[in-house]
Formats: C-alpha cells, structure tokens, sequence
C-alpha cells in the first residue's frame, strides 16, 4: 500500500495540533456549538444520539496490520471495544468523548490514519474497488488514481465549502464493487483502442432522497488529466450547484436539471480555459505515487493447492468457505479471501477489537500485510497462498469471523440507524438481524444464491436501500417504526434504482414479507438466475401480490 | 478610519481603509474612495471613473459572476467578494478566477461572514484583504492561514505543493 | 408530564435537568406537569446558558408505563435514556433496575413526537 513519506505525516500532525486548538477552544468557550459543529465535522466527528461518533477514513479501503491494530487499540481504549465499517469504507466509533478526540487523532496520525474531510461539504474519502491490486479483471491499479484524489482533494482551498459534500468512487475493473454509478463523480478506467489509459467519467449518481443512476459525461478522460478534469467539474459545481434547499444540493440535483449533455458540455468549456499543465501533476510525481504503492512480492506458485483441495474435501464448513467467500486472485496460487462481518445475530458491519487484531494478524502473516475494507461491510483478505487457507479459515472461524455469506441473503447492509444515528427515524439493526435468523439455515442461503438485502434507517439512504436487489427502508409512521420494502436495485455494474413494493410494513411483518419474496422468486425461478434477474424478468406485481394478499 | 486586515507576504497586519461600503438606497458620498454593488457600478460606475478623483470597487455576491467585470477589471482597486455565510463557497472560485483567468491584480477582499478558520482557504485562493467578523488579529490570522507546512494542490499563491518539494528533495538528493 | 435533556459537551453523554444541575440517569430528572410550563422553559435557557456544558436543551413528553412508572413517549428518547438496542450491555440500560425496565416497556409514539422544538442536527 501507500507509504506515506514526511511530507504527508508533517501535514497530518499539523491537522491534529490545528483540531486540538480548535477543541480547546470550544471547552473554554471562545468558540460557540454553532462555530465548533463544522470544524469539528470536517474532522469526522458527530454528536449522535449516546456520545460523539468518530468516524475515520480510509483511504480507498485500505490498511496494514499495524492500522488494524491502531483501530483496535482506540476501540479498546476510547470506545466500548467495537468499531463499525460503514458502506463507504471508514471505520466509526459510537462512544467518543469530545475531550479525548484529540489524542485519538495524535494516535491514528503516527499510523498514518486520520479523519479528515468524514464529513461537511467537502470531498470525501475516495473509494475504490477493494479487490484493486488483487483482480484479474483490473484494467488499472484504482488505489493509484484514489491517492491522487486524495492528495489534491485535501484542504482543497477551492472546494472545502461545496453547496453539500461530494463523494468519489473509482473502479478499474468491469465488476463493479465501488457503486461507482451512484456517486457524486464514478470513475471507471478504461483503455482505448490505441492502449492508452483513461476514464469513464460518470456524474450526478446518487443516493438520498432523490436517488439516480449517474450518467456518463465523458467515455475516455486521458488519465494524466484525471485533476484538471475534476477541477472543472467541481468548478462548475461550486459555482451553479443549488444552495437554497439542502435537499437539492447535489450534484445529482444540478446535472439532472441541466440534462448530462449541457452539464459536459459546460465541464468542457470549464476544462478547456484550465492550465492543465499547472493543474495536472506531472508524469512524474504520478509515477512516484505509482511506486510509493510498496510492492507486492508475489511468488511463482503452482495455479492448484493439493493441500487446499484435500483439506476442501474433508471439511464441509471449509468447502462452503471456498464456494461463497474465496474469490479467484489475478496470481496463480493466490486467492481474495472476504471476512464476512454478518454472522448471524451479529450487527452488520461491526468487528470488535479483538477480531479486529486477528484480521490484522492473518493480514500480516498471510496477505502481504494488506487488509481491505469493503463498501458491503465486510473485510477482505486479499492476497492469501491457496495453501493458506486451510489455516486462514481456522483461525477466522476460532475468531467468528469465517461466516461463509459473501452476497447471499444474511450479507445485509445495514446503517447504524435510530440505535446509534441522531438523524434516523427507524432502527435498521434489528430488522437485520431478524432477516439473518430467519435465513440463517446456510443449505438455505446457499439455495437461494446472490440476494443483496440494505436497510437505511431514514432516507439519507446511508444503507444503500435504493440501490439493493431488496432495500428497506425505515419510516416513522404514526408514532411506529415502519419498513418500506423496494425491490430490484443494484449498486454494481448493471445499477438500477429499486422500484417500491407497496405500503410500509411493521417491523415484526419484515422478514416474513422477505420470506414471502424470496420463496415467490425460487417458484419463478429460471436456470441460474438471481433473484435480481427474475425480478427483472417477471417485474413487481407477483411479489407485490404475494405480500400483500398474504397480508390481507 | 477603519482598519482591514491586509496581506503582505507571508504576513498580515493591520492597514487603514479608505473605502466606504456605500449601499444601494444610499447616496454616493461626494468624495472618496467607495465600492458598490455590481448593479450599482453597473450604472455609475464609468460616470465615477471619469471624474478620475477617487477609487473604486466593486462588490460581487456569490451568485454574481466576476466574468461580468472583465472589461473593468484593470480600472478597479478593489474587488470585494461576499460571504454572506461562510459556509456559502462560491467567492473562492470567484476569487481565484479573478487571479488565474484574469490576471487581476488589485485587492481581492473578503467581506461578510469571515473567520480566522478560513483563511488559509482565502489566502490559497487570492484573497488579500479580510474584513473579519470574529475578532481575528493579523497575529491570529497569520498563524491561521500558515498553519500548514505543506499544500497538495495548486492554486493561485505561489506556495510549492507536495510534488515540488518531493522533486526538489530528489534533485538535492542527487 | 416532561422533563428536559441535553447532550454534555465534554464526552456527548445524554444527560437530564435536576433541579440546577445536569445528571445522567433519565430515573434523577426531575419531573414538570403541566402548569410547569415556565419551569421546563427556565430548564431549557438555562441550558442554553451553559454552553460550555452541555449542548441542545430541549424538553421532552413523559408517559405512564402501567404498573411500572414513567418512559419518555417518543422511542428516539427511549433510546436515548437506555442506550442501543443491539448492545444491551452498552449505555445506561447496563446498570438495569426499575427505570430502565418502565422505558423498555414503553411502546409507540414517533421519533417525532414528545420532542418540542425538533431541530434536525448531528
């Protein structure tokens, strides 16, 4: 991964003193709640509902063992032992205390952690597909282009008070595991006909209340133009995005009403008057980016493990491991191993300090000292010997940590909800869980195949519930915590929005109405499809007719 | 008279400022340096020009266009755009626009809704003169605006940027 | 009846208006009817009086739980009084008892409801 050099651990110390300032400040009074809320927002940390939540980036979803480690030492240390992966790869912490967010922030910065720009209307932490460097898929190494982001973005002087904050995602594979449809900016790499590397720029995807799938502005964006490019388009954002109604600030908001053409036709005339030349960094700090990603020794290893395959053959629990959660690896030998963080009863998405340091240790010992933070919740291991596995299993099931899962029914996205969240109106942890006991027979899960279920706790939409194959949706109806259930979503490369089944449901009538779908999608079932290409095949109204009439 | 802050260098201090932020129901004051709204200048501004006695410049709300200046530009001392609040970004652009695409080289003052915690945003993006709302001092300023050993992106000041000093490292390295 | 809750600036803890002072357990705060109208507003400023203690004051609805006591009305309070309720252990509803018991009893009303003055915040 990345290795920071002194320039980029300098600056992160100067953040820490500048928010440590900040913080003193606010505890003796000569800042207001008023003046404090977005400075201590840009530094990632909330009020919520029982404490301050921290929420820390990383970068690209990506961590070294001794990050890992870090995060569990402030889990341990600052919070109640456990932290939260959110669907945008950072790590949350629910019990923070104002006067220790500070130290916290010294403590993450000597790994080279921090959480600037977790929130406010800024440029977000940059996302990218967690299989970069792992896939064979890959046109191009995402981490690469996400650092470049990363560094240009920071303390934009710019873009650092947007109309509302802007969220990037970056794939360079045609699988899409980023969502890269439904962000702010999707960047997907491509190359040309003639070989030469670029993007695919997407703009105006979103989520929230309006939800869209993002339309293409641009098929191929020279790759060494990435920043000029993205300076227009925030330019042209900045200066014409809504600022009179935060729920039409977006960009999704400006590029819809002005239709994608006239929104690229203004980012070209935007970009043609930039001085690309000072905008763009120079093939040469690009390069040193490029190297300053550590490499990754891969040995020369036979494409079959005996070892692997015998161990498969004898131990059931390991085989269902390989067919749900080991993912093919671009080396022969190798292999992606995901962590799935949705045992059943757990809450999606949380890992206690102690699996946290396991993850760490299988990462250091096993997967080149890489760990992997994925936008489902989940962790991910991504380069383990075929050999290993047998012992990467073990030690993951010694920890709770091997539920065999990866995309089937119980891998459900859930956001923190009315638990935790100041903003939601419903919880979304408990539905989850219920859903994940109902199917908790893996025979079951296994049966019914890729079923991608996301719950938010309000229409912030944080759990991705419009982009999932089922998405719920949490309403406060009359004084009861409702669902409202939409079918058909996707978040990959085929994105679609979720079209709504009908009238919210209690929370106890959830997972049986999810029951209900899925035993109406086995009966319509067709070969090998999904349940999201049955969906598309047979449309709303069976499903709608078997949940309701069963309600009547 | 009043005081603004102004940069010079690295530095910000204290300077007088003989401009008067005239409104648009008021009158203009028969002598002295004013700015006007955009509307105003619009209107009155080649007449106030003309008479080549005093100053002028010129005041750009966020949803105001500085292209909208071009041409005036040069007779100009001062630009200054509005922070209404300071969450509302539209003036960096304005600000750097003026610098970058313009070459403007008068005063780019910020006024309004401005904090010691934005100016190195300010700065960065060409502004040289603040009228701050929260107290700051220039001390305060000027440590607030240099709090950052390093910047990552190019913007209007002439500060070198990470992949400067990582290259002049390597070149002194050799 | 109401009562009147904040958030304390230094670590984020809910905490509740006892006669002068903020405390933490929902079980201490002290208890307005209605003709205490002018009470729970001199609650509410002097919160807002102190704001290098505590943050957002506001006044909350209380309803009776038959047979075990009082539990604000609305479940975002509820949650608030007890803690989450994916960790039972987490929170204030770890020390268990009588109160905690009344709250988690409690059923309906809005997220919505039994918060006078709602300001969305984070």
């Amino acid at each position: 991964m990345y290795q920071y050099d002194v320039i980029d651990r300098e600056f992160l110390t100067d953040r820490s003193n500048e928010f440590r300032h900040q913080v003193t400040r606010r505890l003796a009074g000569d800042l207001t709640e008023d003046q404090f809320k977005p400075l201590r927002l840009m530094n990632g940390l909330y009020l919520q509902l029982h404490a301050y939540m921290l929420r820390v980036a990383i970068p690209y979803g990506s961590l070294n063992s001794r990050q890992a480690r870090r995060l569990a030492w402030v889990a341990r240390t600052y919070d109640k032992g456990y932290g939260h992966m959110t669907t945008r790869q950072n790590v949350q912490f629910n019990w923070i205390k104002l006067k220790d967010a500070p130290d916290i922030l010294d403590a993450l910065a000597e790994v080279d952690l921090h959480a600037i720009q977790t929130s406010g209307n800024c440029i977000r932490n940059t996302t990218a597909d967690p299989y970069a460097g792992a896939t064979a898929e890959e046109i191009d190494d995402p981490r690469v282009w996400s650092e470049v982001i990363r560094q240009w973005s920071t303390l934009h002087p710019e873009f650092s008070f947007l109309p509302r904050k802007f969220k990037i995602a970056i794939t360079g594979a045609l699988t899409d595991r980023a969502a890269v449809k439904v962000h702010d900016i999707g960047l997907i790499l491509r190359r040309a006909r003639d070989g030469s590397l670029g993007f695919e720029v997407i703009v105006g995807g979103g989520q929230g209340r309006t939800p869209y799938v993002g339309p293409t502005i641009k098929h191929h964006l020279p790759a060494g133009s990435l920043l000029s490019y993205l300076e227009a388009v925030l330019r042209v954002y900045n200066r014409h995005g809504r600022r009179d109604n935060i729920y039409k600030a977006r960009i999704k908001i400006l590029v819809a009403a002005l239709g994608a053409e006239e929104f690229g036709r203004q980012v070209e005339e935007e970009w043609a008057k930039i001085d690309q030349g000072r905008a763009d960094l120079g093939d040469v700090e690009l390069a040193r980016i490029r190297g300053a990603f550590a490499q990754t020794p891969f040995e020369t290893l036979p494409a079959r493990s005996e070892a692997f395959e015998a161990a498969k053959a004898a131990s059931p629990s390991l085989a269902r491991f390989a067919r749900n959660n080991v993912k093919p690896h671009k080396k022969p030998g190798y292999a992606i191993v995901e962590v799935s963080l949705k045992a059943v009863g757990q809450t999606p998405g949380d890992a206690t300090a102690d699996q946290l340091d396991v993850a760490a240790d299988l990462a250091e010992r096993y997967s080149l000292d890489d760990l992997r933070v994925t936008h489902a919740q989940n962790l991910v291991l991504p380069h383990v010997k075929l050999d290993d596995l047998p012992a990467v299993h073990a030690a993951l099931e010694a920890a709770g940590l091997a539920t065999a899962n990866i995309d089937l029914i119980s891998d459900i996205i859930a956001c923190p909800g009315l638990d935790y969240c100041a903003l939601a109106n419903a919880r979304a942890i408990p539905i989850a869980q219920d859903i994940a006991k109902t199917f908790a027979d893996p025979d079951r899960a296994e049966t019914i195949g890729e079923l991608k279920i996301k719950i938010s706790g309000c229409i912030n939409a944080c759990g991705h519930h419009h982009v999932a194959h089922i998405g719920i949706l949490g309403v406060d109806k009359k004084g009861e915590e409702f669902y409202q259930l939409s079918l058909g979503g996707s978040g990959a490369e085929d994105a679609s929005i979720g079209k709504i089944l009908g009238p919210a449901l209690p929370a106890d009538r959830v997972a049986p109405a999810i029951d209900t779908l899925v035993d109406t999608y086995l009966a319509a079932r067709q070969g090998e499809e999904r349940f999201l290409d049955t969906y598309r095949r047979v449309g709303l109204e069976p499903f709608k007719e078997a949940v309701y009439a069963q309600a009547d | 008279m009043p005081k603004l802050i102004k940069l010079s260098g690295a530095e910000a201090q204290w300077a007088d400022d003989a401009f008067v932020h005239v409104a648009d129901e008021d009158a203009i004051p028969e002598a002295g340096d004013v700015i006007l709204s955009l509307t105003r200048f619009q209107a009155e501004g080649d007449t106030l020009l003309s008479s080549n006695s005093r100053r002028v410049g010129v005041r750009i709300e966020p949803a105001e266009e500085v292209e909208a200046l071009a041409y005036d530009l040069p007779r100009l001392s001062v630009v200054a755009l509005a922070f209404p609040k300071y969450r509302d970004g539209r003036a960096y652009t304005s600000a750097r626009l003026l610098r970058e695409r313009f070459a403007y080289q008068g005063e780019v003052r910020a006024v309004g809704d401005v904090l010691q915690e934005q100016a190195g945003f300010m700065v960065r993006c060409g502004f040289d003169a603040f009228e701050p709302n929260d107290g700051a001092t220039p001390e305060a300023w000027t440590k607030a605006a240099n709090r950052f050993r390093h910047v990552y992106q190019r913007a209007v000041d002439a500060r070198p940027i990470a992949a400067d000093e990582r290259a002049q490292a390597r070149e002194g390295a050799l | 009846m109401k009562a009147v809750t904040a958030n304390r600036l230094i670590d984020g803890e809910v905490v509740f208006w006892k006669e002068g002072a903020w405390v933490d357990g929902f079980g201490d705060a002290q208890l307005f009817d209605d003709e205490q109208g002018e009470q729970v507003e001199a609650a509410v400023a002097a919160g807002k009086a102190a704001p290098t203690v505590i943050v957002d004051p506001y006044p909350i609805d209380l309803v009776t739980v038959e047979g075990l006591g009082l539990a604000p009305v609305s479940y975002r309070e509820r949650i608030r009084a007890l803690g989450p309720t994916n960790e039972l252990l987490h929170g204030k509803q770890a020390e268990g008892g009588a109160v905690v018991e009344a709250i988690r009893h409690a059923s309906g009303a809005a997220r919505s409801t039994g918060r006078v003055d709602l300001i969305r915040r984070k």
